[in-house]
Parts: C-alpha cells; structure tokens; sequence
C-alpha cells in the first residue's frame, strides 16, 4: 500500500479500497500527469468518488473546470487505474481525495 | 388553564400536515458528490465527459503541432442527437476555458458555421480594423475545428432501464485530417418504478 500524503482517503473507504500505486510523468506538452491504482480489497463491488486538485509553483490551488468529483466503480478484488493531467503547464504538484459515494441512489 | 389533549391535538396536526408540505432547499456544490442523479443528462454528466476530453486532448499533444503557439481553435457544430433539448455549451464551455486556461489553445468568437459570429461586435470591429488599417494583413486562420455529437441509447430488461450518453468530438486540422478524436460513454441504470419511461 502506498502512503503519500497527497493521497487523501477516507476512513471507510480506507477498509476496504486502497491505493496500491502512483506514477508520476510529463506529457510531451509539459503537463503533469499523475497516474493511481486502486485495490478493491472486498469481494464486493464498491463505489466511490474522486477528485484531482492542482497546486502551482508557490502552493496556491489552480482553479479548472475540470476538477470535479468523478464517481467510479470497482468490481470486488479489482484494481482499477485512474489517471489525471494537470489543467496548466504551470501545475506542479496535485493532491487527489477519494471519498465513499455519499448518495446510495 | 392547563392544556387539554384536543387543545394540543389541534396545531401539532396542523404542524405535521402543513409543515410536511414545506420543501427543503439546498445549495450543493455542482461538481460536488451530492447532486442529483437522474437518468436524463445531469449537469454533472457535461462535467465527467469534459474532464475526460481535456485529459485526452491535453494529453494527446495534438495542439503543440502548429506553428504559432497557442493555436486557433473554431468551433464546429456539435449535434444533440438525444431526446432532450440540451445547450451543447454546457459541454463545449468547460473544454473553451481549460483550453484557455492551459494556454494551448484560443478560440475565435469571431468565426462560426455559416458565417455566423458568436461575438458579432468583435466581428464588427475586426472589419472595421482591417478598412482602416493601411495594409491589410491577412486573417489568421484556426488551425484546428472542434465538432463533435452527443448520442443516447436507450435499453431495458425486465424492469431494470438503461440509458448511455456517448459524448464524441473530434478535432480536424485546416488539412481536413482529424488529429485527435475521442469518445467517452457515460451509463445510468434506474427501476421501472423510479423513472417514467
């Protein structure tokens, strides 16, 4: 399991669906690209949310209409690749969150 | 006098009746988890399939290709080909202003299908520009158009209803040649009983 502090989870999707890899990388046009992996340690499927936020050179949040909260599935024991590229070429650091779906419709 | 039960009867029914009538508004975050899902197109549905396509096309690279940096983008037809009635904006907006934003593209406000300006003041005044101006500079032309469509497709099983949006756009360059196309699908699934169709 991967523990980087710019990986947020929350406590219950903690137990049960967890960050098993990161990469990190440059698109040919200078855009930072982030790569995750995420296990599904239960036999269940599980839904769960995630969203990408993105940092400048001084640490201050760049604001995109792009940074939404996509929500996902993934199938009990699965892994599943989530990938992101920053909005701007002056993006140099990210944080992502990952949250268990709030609406059970 | 002390309350009677009938004399407490009375309003708390009232309370209930008129009270459970009285809706319960909220604002909530619109790229947030807690919108409304429905099985038509949600606000957030033009959300998933932008950050999708911007991922795709910042990603492809296909923008860096011009001569002049950032290059210049018009705007094609995008069809609605659902049952609703829906402003395709809401998705070509947010790919406008990412673009905007990353710096690698700008689009012309001034150029449109059939001649038509989405700005047509800045039309006007770019031609009253170039009456005025000694020698007339040739127009810069986009380097690239943006078309796309939006389609619906509709199953059912038993009582189990289905509905996938495929949300494609394509970037053609001013050689006809489509450079970057992409394609992102978004599902809902509903009961009979929840959704009238």
């Amino acid at each position: 399991m991967i523990a980087d502090k710019r990986v947020i989870t929350d406590d219950t999707l903690k137990r049960k669906v967890s960050i098993v890899g990161l990469n990190e990388g440059m698109t040919p046009g200078g855009f930072l690209q982030v790569q995750i992996e995420v296990l599904n340690q239960k036999n269940s499927m599980q839904n769960f949310s995630y969203r990408f936020e993105w940092f400048d050179m001084n640490g201050m949040l760049i604001n995109t209409p792009t940074s939404v909260w996509i929500p996902r599935q993934i199938e009990g024991q699965e892994t599943l690749s989530i990938t992101a590229v920053a909005p701007t070429t002056t993006a140099k650091d990210f944080r992502v969150k990952f949250m268990e779906n709030v609406r059970k419709d | 006098m002390k309350p009677n039960f009938y004399s407490i009867l009375l309003p708390v029914s009232a309370l209930l009746i008129f009270g459970g009538c009285a809706t319960h508004t909220q604002y909530v975050e619109t790229t947030g988890p807690r919108t409304i899902v429905t099985t038509d197109i949600n606000i957030q549905d033009f959300s998933y399939a932008a950050e999708d396509m911007i991922k795709s096309l910042l990603a492809s690279g296909a923008l860096d290709k011009t001569q002049i940096q950032p290059a210049m983008l018009a705007i094609s037809r995008i069809v609605n080909n659902t049952t609703q009635q829906i402003d395709t904006d809401l998705l070509i907006k947010k790919i406008r202003v990412a673009l905007n934003q990353s710096g690698k593209a700008l689009t012309t406000t001034t150029m449109g299908i059939g001649g038509i300006a989405e700005d047509p003041m800045a039309k006007g005044i770019q031609q009253e520009k170039e009456f005025y101006a000694d020698k007339k500079e040739p127009q810069r032309m986009p380097n690239f158009t943006l078309s796309g469509k939006i389609i619906e497709k509709r199953d059912r099983q038993d009582d189990v209803r289905q509905v996938t949006y495929a949300f494609q756009l394509s970037l053609t360059n001013n050689d006809g040649l489509a450079v970057w196309e992409e394609e992102k699908q978004i599902t809902k699934q509903g009961k009979r009983g929840v959704i009238g169709w």
